[in-house]
């Protein structure tokens, strides 16, 4: 039995196993076991040496990897299916047949790699971790030989007619209401929910299926998140060819009940083909000048620039898009790769999005690999393409080699806007600190994607670089020995192994090297990039007749779930030996499935024109340097793109105009007091006012000084509370003092009434009060402080009952029998009738206080 | 509590101020005079100007009496000092010391500078008699005279702002290029936050307010990600909205930079300008969406005169232009900027915004004078004086 036969039996038991399993009413997903992912022996060779230098790489850097029995060894060793590139009995045989089938220039375009890049018998549980692998080993054995960064080859891309397809509508409401959103929260018709929902014990991304079990009513929250993960998952002008449905029908994935995977199948085609009935088919408004349409996917791969992968030893690039595990694709065995826990979902473009509670850690054994190669080096990098959720989260550990938050090895952070850097040396302790720190006035980390790398070298220590460049900060402990690093530690992502330094954000891409890069080797990685690259190649020649072949180019890379990156629109011509006329170019707008974008059309100022002198035939003639950011509509596979323009070549069209802008109608407002308090400066400027005290006078200023922000700030009665009223009678009080211990500006606001004497010799008694003195007192206060004649104010009976008769409490106003408990006396009459009264300066005490309470009181405090 | 009269509202007691109370007075001629001249000037009027200001409301003529209350020096010292202050730090407050900013401001006022200039203008007013004089290192000419409780109607003195900042002429841009805005404005970041600040402080609008998602995004900088935390959802939802029209507004601010130094390196702490050079900080975090704007000049575009912000009413200045004074006179000409000029003196002297009354059948009446306003401020050579005056006259009470 060959390895794909028993790979199908397996498939077929698992399915079945599956599917009596989903007869219980326990449900839930298989579990799925970790692949082996080192290679059980083979026999020692006994073959014919290598003849040759380069059938010695061969064999140490490919044919050792693959002649496994549980890897290619199984069916291409010797006398097994041709070609045999994994036989065991002649390496030299096995080179002649490896050569038909690899690309030594380009070695991820080796026919072997995209053979089990696509599914064949790859070894692992994704075949793109595979073919990433069998990458490494052909790259490894050629050497300097591949470059990877040859001329691309622009080919044009398949036609296809913009238009006459359906597109998800942004409301969740069509969906909420689906016989489709109900059948995935059905447990008896539909296993979805056991699994693909966060209030499942399993909890199995995506959470198509979100929500509480039919038919009980989901929240707005829930339906959202549903359709944001069931977009993905349906095709919706092929309900056919819905991953929804693929999955029961071709893969037996959990089907439910007796009937069987066809008729689950036919039932959830049903329910796709239903949702995709309600939606209308999307067509381009006719008059539009547009190009032909294309999927990111029929652009020309760009094969990027070579990353500096000598040392690698652990890589992650996170290209699977489901399952659990992120495989390491280093090719450096053992594979090293690690378990996703927690809230960690697949990112589009490649990634993984690490949020509260997630990680991606791998086991101790495997990870004891980085403590021997380091060790052995005495150096190492870590290296991470990240996008940062924020810039808020403290010790939050991105990528970690250690054993809770007391023991590492190495440990790469965030700190806000800081990165730091943990390494246990012989200078630092057996917890890796103190870190290294990038400044936090450089604000280094960003919630952009960013390619951070920390280096360790003996000599220098740590660095760390950002996006190429050396941030500057030095070690302060300088290098060291590596050569008390733990191999028991384990390596995690997104967080420390006791789950307590949680980091959040998007995780495109991680290396670890056991050699320290250099500033060129570290540019040169920051240079390739990350994710896929494509040259989209939108044909014109239907607006161009005078131009064979014509495009326009655009870069594209997914930038992350939600959109695409488009760079650098340039004109060009495929055709040979081709003359490019004057064409103006404007107004260049991206649409999807049959409109355009509503934000991000960054190419509507476009006003250009491309010119024989500045085409350069087989570059063509950029148009813009910059890119923009175009939304996913659909789906990355099924998004149809295209271009429109508002002037190309010849022809023209005028775009709509936009609708008229309105003013929104005036919101109601609170109705809001017309009268109000003086602030701070005013009440300050008033009290001058009134009594002549200059504002710059010393014990004036410094009780202004102390009060000012006591005082109100703002106009508005609401704002009014105890602290201002509080300040305001100091400053007050100030004022008065100051006044009345003057002798002119005390005659000038007092006239004849001197003060000078005991209180009682001065104002008399509430017995025997000094009427004469106690009106000119009223008198006084009245003309200077408050003024007479106004409705709004004050009125002197008023004032003569706080200063001198006194006054009753409103609540209990004669003939209330309790009215007389509730009497105040005047305020003269309760200073004269005290300690005041015999005082010998008590006459100007009282008007001191007289004055104070008038000035601090809502006469000078309101207008 | 419905309409008590307000002599009650005082004698009373304070405590009833403590609830957020709506109250519409009703007031004799006396009343409405000190009223106008309290919200004008801040403080009471004397007796005499009193007994002038209610004989004119008593014969009709409350704008004449209006126009004396502006002539108050405490409309200077305090009024306008302290509706101008909060304009000219990041936090807004208010306690903040005197500076050149806001001494423009009164002086414009006083001396009916039409105030479309105020953002382009090559005017800086000093205090005279006041050491150490106005300088571009230091702020400490105005805080004497603020220590000193100069009388600024009396002593502010106009001078070309150019001289003392140290710039070239063309370079200044009114309240702009002032020496506290750009201490607050222009120091550090990447200068957007002054394109921030004056738009909130003189078109009354902060940057969720004039939102617009729809224009194209060419003109953002490099150092705007396309995708915060990972999701270009949030770019294209909320970054794209305000940075759109921004970017090519702020370009504008290119060659200018605040130099407060570095905790190492104490810097000259004076607005620098240099023609020849885009500063370093437009390019700060290049790397975050490298194929992103990149600054090249101090040319600027108002993106806003096409979509929803074209309600911001532009003036006839051409809608592209160089540097920052071309730039401020766009802003300046906009209805949107006489509106905000006509709005902060209502507040300031009505104590409440237009259409904020407890009466609804006057609201709309409210509203409608508010537009009266600005078309007279506009039609009066923007003097902010007269607002203040027709304001006054507006909320003095009823009869």
């Amino acid at each position: 039995m060959n390895a794909m036969q028993s790979k199908v039996i397996r498939w077929f038991s698992a399915a079945t196993a599956v599917a009596i399993l989903a007869g219980c009413s326990s449900g839930g997903a298989p579990t799925v076991v970790n692949p082996i992912t080192e290679a059980p022996p083979v026999n020692n060779y006994i073959g014919p040496a290598a003849a040759n230098a380069d059938v010695q790489a061969f064999r140490l850097n490919l044919w050792d990897n693959i002649k496994a029995n549980n890897r290619c060894g199984s069916c291409h060793g010797a006398g097994g299916q041709t070609p045999m590139f994994a036989r065991n009995d002649d390496v030299n045989l096995a080179y002649q047949a490896a050569n038909t089938i690899v690309n030594l220039t380009q070695p991820d375009q080796s026919r072997m790699v995209a053979k089990v890049a696509g599914g064949h018998n790859c070894w692992l549980q994704s075949p793109s971790a595979c073919g990433d692998t069998l990458t490494v080993w052909i790259r490894n054995w050629a050497g300097s030989s591949a470059t990877g960064g040859t001329q691309i080859q622009l080919q044009a891309p398949v036609i296809r007619e913009v238009g006459g397809s359906k597109s998800f509508p942004a409301s969740s409401a069509l969906f909420a209401e689906s016989s489709l959103y109900e059948l995935v929260r059905t447990a008896t018709t539909a296993n979805c929910v056991r699994c693909h929902s966060s209030n499942s014990a399993v909890q199995q991304q995506p959470f198509f299926a979100e929500g509480p079990l039919a038919p009980a009513t989901p929240t707005e929250e829930a339906i959202e998140t549903a359709y944001a993960a069931i977009k993905s998952k349906i095709n919706l002008d092929n309900p056919a060819t819905s991953r929804l449905v693929l999955r029961l029908r071709d893969e037996f994935h959990n089907c439910w009940g007796n009937a069987g995977c066809g008729i689950n199948a036919d039932t959830m085609q049903a329910a796709v083909q239903e949702f995709a009935d309600l939606i209308p088919i999307s067509n381009v408004p006719p008059g539009l000048l547009i190009s032909k349409g294309l999927t990111l996917y029929d652009g020309t791969v760009a094969a990027g620039g070579n990353r500096y992968e000598a040392a690698t030893i652990a890589k992650y690039e996170f290209k699977t898009g489901m399952g659990g595990i992120a495989y390491d694709t280093s090719g450096h065995e053992p594979a090293l790769s690690l378990t996703l826990s927690g809230d960690v979902t697949w990112v589009g473009g490649w990634g993984i999005n690490i949020k509260a509670g997630g990680k991606a850690q791998g086991s101790a054994s495997a990870s004891k690999k980085l403590a021997d190669l380091i060790k052995s080096t005495g150096e190492f990098t870590i290296e991470a393409w990240v996008n940062n959720a924020n810039v808020a989260q403290e010790d939050a550990y991105i990528v970690s080699y250690s054993a809770g938050t007391d023991f590492r090895n190495a440990t790469l952070a965030q700190q806000m806007y800081q990165y730091e850097g943990y390494t246990r040396s012989d200078r630092t302790n057996g917890n890796g600190t103190p870190p290294l720190q990038t400044r936090a006035a450089d604000m280094d980390a960003q919630a952009a994607l960013q390619h951070v790398v920390m280096t360790f070298s003996p000599v220098e220590g740590r660095r760390i670089y950002v996006n190429g460049m050396y941030t500057g900060d030095a070690d302060a402990r300088g290098g060291g020995s590596l050569a008390d690093w733990d191999d028991t530690f384990a390596l995690v992502l997104g967080n420390e192994t006791s789950s307590d330094r949680q980091w959040e954000g998007v995780m495109r891409m991680v290396a670890i090297h056991n050699r320290a890069l250099t500033p060129t080797q570290i540019l040169q990685n920051f240079d390739a990039g990350v994710g896929e690259k494509y040259f989209m190649l939108f044909n014109v020649s239907h607006l161009l007749p005078e131009v064979p072949q014509a495009y326009i180019m655009l870069e594209a890379t997914q930038l992350d779930s939600y959109g695409l990156q488009f760079t650098k629109p340039t004109f060009i011509s495929l055709a040979p030996n081709v003359t490019v006329p004057n064409v103006p170019i404007a107004g260049l707008r991206i649409g999807v499935n049959g409109g355009e974008l509503r934000a991000g059309q960054a190419y509507v100022p476009l006003n250009t024109a491309v010119t024989a002198a500045n085409y350069t035939a087989g570059a063509g003639q950029e148009l813009s340097r910059v890119g923009t950011v175009a939304a996913i509509d659909k789906n990355i596979v099924e998004d149809v793109f295209f271009l429109s323009f508002e002037r190309i070549g010849a022809l023209s069209h005028d775009p709509d105009d936009p609708p008229e802008p309105t003013l929104p109608p005036p919101a109601d407002l609170e109705p809001e007091s017309d009268v109000g308090l003086r602030t701070f400066d005013e009440i300050n400027a008033t009290l001058s006012q009134i009594t002549r005290v200059p504002m710059i006078n010393a014990r004036v200023r410094d009780t202004y000084t102390l009060v000012k922000q006591a005082l109100p700030s703002i106009e508005k009665f609401g704002a009014f509370g105890p602290a201002q009223q509080t300040a305001l009678a100091q400053l007050a009080m100030q004022y008065c003092n100051v006044m009345v211990d003057d002798n002119g500006l005390r005659a000038s606001f007092f006239g004849s009434l001197d003060g000078s004497g005991t209180g009682a010799a001065v104002f008399g008694t509430s017995a025997s009060p000094n009427t004469a003195n106690r009106n000119l007192l009223i008198t006084a206060l009245m003309t200077k402080a408050v003024g007479a004649g106004m409705d709004d104010q004050v009125t002197e009976a008023q004032i003569r009952a706080e200063l001198l008769t006194g006054f009753y409490d409103p609540a209990h106003l004669p003939p209330d029998p309790q009215a007389e408990e509730y009497f105040t006396p005047g305020l003269v009459n309760r200073l004269v009738d005290g300690p005041t009264g015999n005082n010998a300066a008590g006459g100007r005490t009282v008007m001191k206080a007289a004055c104070g309470a008038v000035l601090g009181s809502g006469a000078t405090l309101i207008q | 509590m419905n309409t008590p009269k307000v002599s009650t509202v005082k004698s009373v007691g304070l405590a009833i101020l403590l609830a957020s109370v709506a109250v519409a007075a009703s007031a004799s001629d006396r009343d409405q005079a000190k009223r106008i001249y309290d919200r004008i000037a801040g403080v009471p009027p004397s007796e005499a100007t009193l007994d002038e200001m209610t004989a004119l409301v008593a014969a009709e003529r409350p704008l004449d009496a209006a126009l004396i209350a502006v002539e108050a020096p405490s409309f200077y010292n305090v009024t306008l000092k302290n509706m101008a202050v909060p304009w000219t730090n990041r936090d807004q407050t208010v306690f903040a010391p005197l500076n050149d900013y806001v001494a423009t401001f009164i002086g414009m006022v006083r001396d009916n500078v039409n105030f479309t200039t105020a953002l382009s203008a090559d005017l800086t007013y000093t205090v005279s008699g006041v050491t150490p004089a106005a300088s571009a290192t230091s702020n400490a000419h105005y805080e004497a005279a603020e220590a000193n409780a100069v009388n600024l109607f009396e002593a502010l003195t106009p001078g070309l702002q150019s001289s003392i900042q140290g710039i070239p002429a063309d370079a200044t841009a009114g309240f702009i290029t002032s020496r506290a805005a750009s201490e607050a404005f222009f120091v550090d970041g990447t200068n957007r936050a002054m394109f921030r600040f004056t738009l909130m402080n003189h078109l009354c609008r902060d940057m969720e307010q004039v939102l617009d998602t729809s224009l194209p995004p060419d003109r953002i900088r490099q150092d705007v990600s396309r995708s915060p935390g990972g999701d270009s959802r949030i770019f294209l939802n909320n970054c794209i909205g305000c940075h759109s029209g921004m970017d090519p507004f702020a370009q504008a601010f290119a060659h200018y930079d605040f130099d407060n130094g570095s905790a190492e390196a104490p810097g000259t702490m004076r607005l620098v300008y240099n023609a020849a050079v885009v500063h370093p900080k437009y390019f700060n975090n290049d790397t975050n969406f490298p194929p992103g704007y990149i600054t090249t000049n101090a040319d600027w575009e108002n993106r806003w005169r096409v979509g929803q912000n074209s309600l911001l009413g532009w003036g006839a200045t051409p809608g592209s232009g160089t540097g920052a004074k071309s730039m401020g006179a766009e802003l300046a000409n906009s209805d949107a900027f006489a509106q905000c000029q006509v709005e902060k003196v209502f507040k300031t002297v009505c104590f409440r915004a237009p259409g904020a009354i407890a009466d609804p059948t006057q609201v709309t009446a409210d509203r409608d004078k508010v537009r009266e306003l600005v078309t007279n401020f506009k039609a009066n050579g923007y003097r902010l004086k007269q607002v203040f005056a027709e304001t006054a006259v507006h909320c003095m009470g009823e009869e």
